[in-house]
């Protein structure tokens, strides 16, 4: 957080206001954040006030009566927010394995690869693709007789095909995996931007001194772009926790018999479909317990990531 | 020719890995393509294979025979809409905590950069109530509110890292003309951030027209869907015509796919440098 | 930050005084226009849904709006389509600030009747006359302390739909009537390579039909039910929930096809259409689509098949499925209540049906523009006297989360003791989460 407070440091700040009227300096800048401070108050503060405040009311949404933590209890008790937790956990192994590929990927196109610019805007296409087309394209695709095992079979493979969507002991794994199919490109382009904006003069001292590639990439390469490492585990670790609502929606609505809801689809659920606003809202306030959580990391990833790429 | 032979044997195990994942990242893709090419009929019996008698006949009646025009007119005004009110609200914010010296500065920016990251899910309910006593249910303009607020916090933060990079004299140059804040951020700033403001429109723009929570809770009519609200409840009604919904889902990746295409550094830049979502 | 700390109060001050301000300046919807209750004068809000049950349904309502505000030029209606999934969540939200719509659509009894309790309801019984009302079928599921609180448009029921040749080539010469010969039409079916039963349960509906056409079968009363439900009896019992038994035979002997688990509903049904599955459960309107596509004489429909001993074993499965009633806040009771009141005109009836072809909710429809023999049978099996649509008395809350995921379990190769405990837990938590419902479902069910 100082170090937040020392990089908005006012560039031109003092001397422009300073120089041009003394009386502007008090007022001017009260008036430019005004809106989008009443942008936040109304998109954010209110609601979340407002949820932390429900979270502690049941009952029918026209009585709604005071129960205190009687919610959090309930929630805890209820076997399918026991699932919804446990499968964004589960999604939460998805992104070492979507760090690690990233880079394998990044480091090799960083080498310069006979068509790496290519490679690069493939691997990219994915992640600028609506979640929702996304889903539904693969919920056709994973089908028991979709387009996937359709291939596997007519590759000889097919004793792989599973029911991907239709079995409960699949059905998560499946969004995992179609998580890591749209998220990967992210990370490969975040991480070749960093390796791009490597000095080469280090690289070049190393290689003179006969370093191999793998103590290149190790020693040098990855220890140089830590900041970006870092902040692409943190910010796929909050999109796991609390971002994945329209590929579940799409995907398998939370089935089946809620094997692979998760928190987001829960509180939609509750809040929406059954009308138990005081579940939801509970749910909500866990869900935003663990993203601050993460929040914090993030911020202080983030300055530092920020840094990385200034420097 | 040892050389070569050496650059041969380094290149080619890269070049089957990045081959491998081109394929994996592309397979989805040209299912989907294929698949809207192919009748039901056709579908039925071939579900994997290249359509032997590709038809365009699943894309007109998308067109013609489901509300898929009017779905992306909706979400391309709504799209529209909130990336400009973003925007014109994210400006004079960033600019004022770039340039400007004011109590609560840096508390701004810290909370900005926080809120980047909160679930939208955790906000629905509460503002979906205001929403209903506001009347705007079923109404665009609830749409163009809250995406319009939600990217703030992304927007002011973006900008300001741009606006940190605009050499001061600059500034100072038009300060000495006399121009107020109001003028140096609409006759300087702004014109110099222009790259910058474009690629912002460009990320808000694919936030917006890929929402879905939002969009499926706040418009229950039919007709005034977005797009991802629309296509996400095709699905159920026209599942027993698969072809056809992929062909409407194309059509949802298309515009994005393309303007990727086409802008692939805005768009590169926008979600490296900017670090954004 | 540290220095600003009471920076962060003045601004949290600041940001609440102008939502404050933002907020006390709304308009609260079309309720409040204080213009008086004027059946000729109104401006109607009518959250509708039916579409899915009956393709066709949208564009007759919208006709009819239009010719009704030609006969009544004061009125006007905002037809607002509603979407399944968020059919009761999104109505009981806007309730909570009594400002939805003037008319609202919400499934018949228990979805109902948990508006009732809630206060969002205005009993449609105070504004329509006994004269007009006694000609409407099915009011009895929204019957509650002697007043009606909704107008039926149409009536469904689910039969289970045969295709003759298939069935034929099978070597099956009637369509079953037992469980027992079900499972054997389904083996001589497999033998000759044709799926026996098209379905699809990937979003749970097909296990909800389950659930009506099988769960009652071992029942004398809907009581029954109830009171597993409120908890007086075991919910565990076989009486109850014994029915997931027979879905569990059908899935282990494979009379499904093989994807049922990873398709909607809808897709499950359309290999009956598509001449892949020999049988299918679908709705009069369903039943009336594939007759389009593969020939009313090729279709035969028969009730489902026997497999319990009580005495709700061998009645029908008829429900007037969507259910259209007042809201308490409407400051335009009259005029909506004169319009519902309309579509039950005779000519509205016949146009109903030709627009759908299902029956509408009313003894003045003309049986004879009933066309076909399978028109007539279904006829017949939805008037049939004594149906009972058993999922209408679950509450809401419990279908949603325990009787669709319960059949979920099944068709994804659980067990039925899972199914069954399925069920047990969602009657569990309604019971924790909704005290007040409960309270009143006890009162209900007691009647």
């Amino acid at each position: 957080m100082s170090s937040t407070q020392v990089r908005v440091r006012p560039v031109a700040g003092p001397r422009v206001s300073g120089r041009t009227a003394g009386r502007h300096r008090a007022w001017w800048p009260y008036l430019f954040v005004l809106p989008a401070v009443a942008a936040l108050g109304f998109g954010f503060v209110l609601p979340l006030l407002t949820v932390l405040r429900n979270s502690l009311y049941a009952g029918s949404v026209y009585q709604l009566e005071w129960v205190g933590l009687h919610n959090f209890s309930a929630l805890f008790a209820d076997d399918t927010f026991r699932t919804a937790l446990a499968n964004n956990l589960r999604l939460l192994l998805t992104v070492p394995l979507m760090t690690v590929l990233a880079l394998l990927v990044a480091v090799v196109l960083n080498d310069g690869v006979r068509g790496w610019r290519v490679y690069r805007t493939v691997t990219f296409l994915p992640y600028i693709l609506p979640a929702v087309g996304i889903g539904v394209s693969f919920s056709v695709f994973l089908q028991l007789n979709g387009g996937l095992n359709a291939s596997l079979r007519a590759a000889g493979l097919g004793a792989l095909a599973r029911d991907w969507l239709g079995s409960p002991h699949w059905a998560i794994w499946s969004v995992a995996g179609v998580v890591v199919w749209q998220q990967l490109g992210f990370g490969v382009v975040l991480f070749l931007a960093a390796l791009l904006s490597l000095p080469g003069e280090v690289t070049e001292a190393a290689r003179v001194d006969g370093a191999r590639w793998w103590t290149l990439q190790t020693r040098i390469h990855l220890p140089q772009i830590r900041g970006t490492i870092e902040f692409f585990v943190v910010t796929e670790a909050i999109t796991v926790l609390s971002w994945v609502f329209a590929y579940v929606y799409v995907l398998t609505a939370g089935g089946p018999a809620h094997s692979s809801t998760v928190m987001e689809f829960y509180i939609w659920e509750n809040g929406f479909a059954h009308g138990n606003v005081g579940l939801a809202s509970a749910a909500a306030v866990v869900v935003l317990a663990l993203a601050a959580i993460l929040i914090a990391v993030y911020l202080r990833v983030r300055v530092r990531a920020a840094n990385e790429r200034a420097a | 020719m040892p050389a070569r032979a050496a650059a041969w044997t380094a290149a080619l195990p890269r070049q089957v890995l990045l081959a491998a994942i081109a394929v994996i990242c592309l397979e989805p893709v040209v299912f989907v393509l294929m698949t809207s090419l192919k009748s039901p009929d056709e579908y039925a019996v071939n579900r994997a294979g290249w359509p032997a008698r590709p038809t365009l006949a699943n894309y007109v009646e998308a067109l013609a025979d489901l509300p898929t025009l009017r779905w992306a007119l909706n979400s391309a005004v709504v799209t529209s809409g909130s990336v400009l009110m973003s925007l014109v609200l994210a400006a004079p914010a960033a600019y004022a905590i770039t340039f400007g010296e004011f109590h609560g500065r840096s508390l701004l920016l810290g909370a900005n950069v926080g809120l980047i990251m909160v679930p939208p899910v955790a906000l629905v309910l509460p503002v979906f109530v205001v929403m209903v006593n506001l009347g705007l249910i079923n109404n665009l303009l609830s749409l163009v509110i809250l995406y319009s607020c939600l990217l703030v916090p992304f927007s002011v933060f973006f900008l300001c890292n741009f606006f940190r990079t605009i050499p001061p004299e600059l500034a100072e140059a038009g300060a000495i003309d006399g121009a107020g804040p109001v003028q140096l951020l609409w006759r300087v700033v702004l014109p110099l951030s222009r790259p910058a403001m474009l690629t912002l429109a460009v990320v808000n723009a694919i936030w917006a027209w890929n929402e879905l929570l939002i969009a499926l809770v706040f418009i229950q009519n039919e007709s005034r869907r977005t797009l991802m609200a629309g296509l996400s409840l095709l699905q159920g009604r026209y599942s027993t015509n698969q072809p056809l919904v992929l062909a409407v889902a194309s059509l949802s990746m298309l515009p994005v796919a393309l303007f990727y295409l086409f802008s692939q550094r805005s768009f590169v830049r926008g979600l490296t440098a900017g670090i954004g979502r | 930050m540290r220095s600003s700390r009471w920076l962060r109060i003045v601004l949290m001050a600041a940001v609440s005084a102008v939502l404050a301000g933002c907020t006390a300046a709304s308009p609260s919807g079309s309720g409040a226009s204080g213009a008086g209750d004027d059946a000729e004068h109104a401006s109607l809000t009518y959250w509708y849904w039916a579409e899915s049950d009956a393709p066709g349904a949208n564009d007759w309502m919208k006709g009819r709006i239009a010719e009704y505000q030609g006969k009544h030029p004061g009125v006007t209606i905002n037809l607002v389509p509603q979407a399944t999934d968020t059919l009761i969540g999104a109505f009981t939200t806007a309730a909570q600030s009594k400002s939805g719509p003037d008319i609202a659509t919400q499934w018949a009894t228990l979805p109902v009747l948990s508006q009732v309790w809630g206060g969002a309801v205005a009993p449609i019984s105070d504004y329509v006359p006994d004269s007009e009302r006694k000609n409407w079928i099915g009011t009895q599921e929204n019957t509650y302390q002697g007043k009606v609180w909704g107008m039926p448009i149409y009536l469904i029921g689910i039969p289970l739909a045969y295709n003759k040749s298939l069935l034929a080539r099978a070597g099956v010469t009637a369509p079953p009537t037992t469980f027992a010969e079900l499972l054997s039409a389904c083996a001589a079916l497999r033998r000759v390579g044709v799926t026996p039963i098209g379905g699809g349960n990937k979003d749970g509906y097909f296990g909800a039909w389950f659930f009506s056409n099988f769960g009652k079968q071992n029942l004398d009363a809907v009581g029954d039910l109830q009171q597993a439900v409120i908890g007086t009896t075991d919910i565990k019992d076989p009486r109850v929930t014994g029915f997931y038994e027979p879905l569990h035979q059908l899935h282990a002997n494979k009379c499904f096809n093989d994807d049922i688990a990873s398709l909607s509903l809808d897709d499950g049904m359309s290999k009956f259409a598509g001449g892949q599955a020999a049988m299918a459960w679908g709705t009069d309107g369903i039943v009336a689509k594939w007759a389009k596509t593969l020939g009313a004489d090729a279709i035969g429909v028969v009730k489902t098949p026997t497999w319990g001993t009580g005495k709700l074993a061998s009645v029908y499965n008829t429900t007037q499925s969507s259910t259209a009633f007042i809201t308490s806040w409407s400051a335009h009771k009259k005029a909506a209540a004169q319009f519902l009141a309309w579509l039950h005109d005779p000519a509205n009836l016949t146009s109903w049906y030709a627009a759908t072809g299902i029956f509408p909710a009313d003894t003045r429809f003309d049986q004879a523009t009933i066309s076909s023999d399978l028109g007539r049978s279904l006829w017949e099996l939805t008037s049939s006297p004594g149906s009972v649509w058993l999922e209408n008395y679950l509450p809401p809350a419990v279908d949603g989360d325990g009787d669709l995921a319960a059949g979920q379990v099944i068709t994804s190769g659980g067990s039925v003791a899972d199914a069954v405990a399925a069920f047990a837990k969602a009657t569990q938590k309604w019971r924790g989460q909704n005290p007040a419902e409960v309270k009143n479902y006890t009162t209900w069910s007691g009647r």
